[in-house]
């Protein structure tokens, strides 16, 4: 054991130094999760963000057109829960819901089945993308003496 | 609006394949063929699990 202290006091530093931003990091993935795509704008990730922002709108618009359902935070069982985790992930069309889908949901028709599953994929990849805009806003700044 | 089953697979297999690529490549070549086998392994594995489920259907 000490001898195996010892080395790890006596490896030498690394050449390079990540400085972190976790300012940056926040900012950027709160954007990305209240517009989808916005924390990669702010980052400057252009492609990213259009890419990012068509995918997550195309899916939750057509699934309230759809007409699925969405998940309220006062679940009933743990599914529910999950629905509601998996929803609002798509941040400012879970909010907008009653607006694009104004007839509200139905799940009597596939069609309806087929909005829900929609709605929670654009929430699951948009988490995803919020997760990449903290990371990337974390290391913005590069290595120091770079 | 009212999307048929495949209609709504090939929606979710383009929006999820782009994203797919963009989280997980790089490159802008990269991140083409990752999105174009994506997609297409999403469409050959949905219809072949369709086409497994067939018998069952009657």
């Amino acid at each position: 054991m000490e001898s195996g202290e010892t080395e790890m006091e006596t490896e030498p530093a690394a050449t390079t130094t990540v400085r972190l931003n976790p300012l940056l990091a926040i900012a950027a993935a709160a954007a990305a999760w209240c517009v989808p795509g916005l924390g990669h704008l702010l980052l400057r990730r252009w492609a990213k963000a259009l890419v990012y922002f068509l995918a997550v709108a195309s899916l939750a618009v057509a699934g309230l057109l759809m007409r699925g359902n969405i998940f309220h935070s006062n679940a009933a069982d743990a599914f529910e829960m999950l629905g509601f985790l998996a929803d609002i992930g798509s941040g400012v069309f879970y909010f907008l819901a009653d607006k694009i889908d104004v007839a509200g949901p139905d799940v009597s028709h596939a069609s309806g089945d087929y909005g829900t599953r929609l709605i929670a994929t654009a929430g699951v990849l948009n988490i995803l993308c919020v997760l990449e805009a903290f990371e990337i806003g974390l290391r913005r700044r590069g290595r120091a003496g770079a | 609006m009212i999307l048929s089953h495949f209609q709504t697979l090939m929606l979710f297999a383009l929006a999820v394949s782009l994203a797919f690529a963009f989280l997980s490549k790089h490159t802008m070549s990269e991140q083409l063929r990752y999105a174009v086998w994506s997609f297409l392994g999403f469409l050959v594995v949905a219809i072949g699990i369709g086409w497994l489920m067939y018998p069952f259907s009657r």
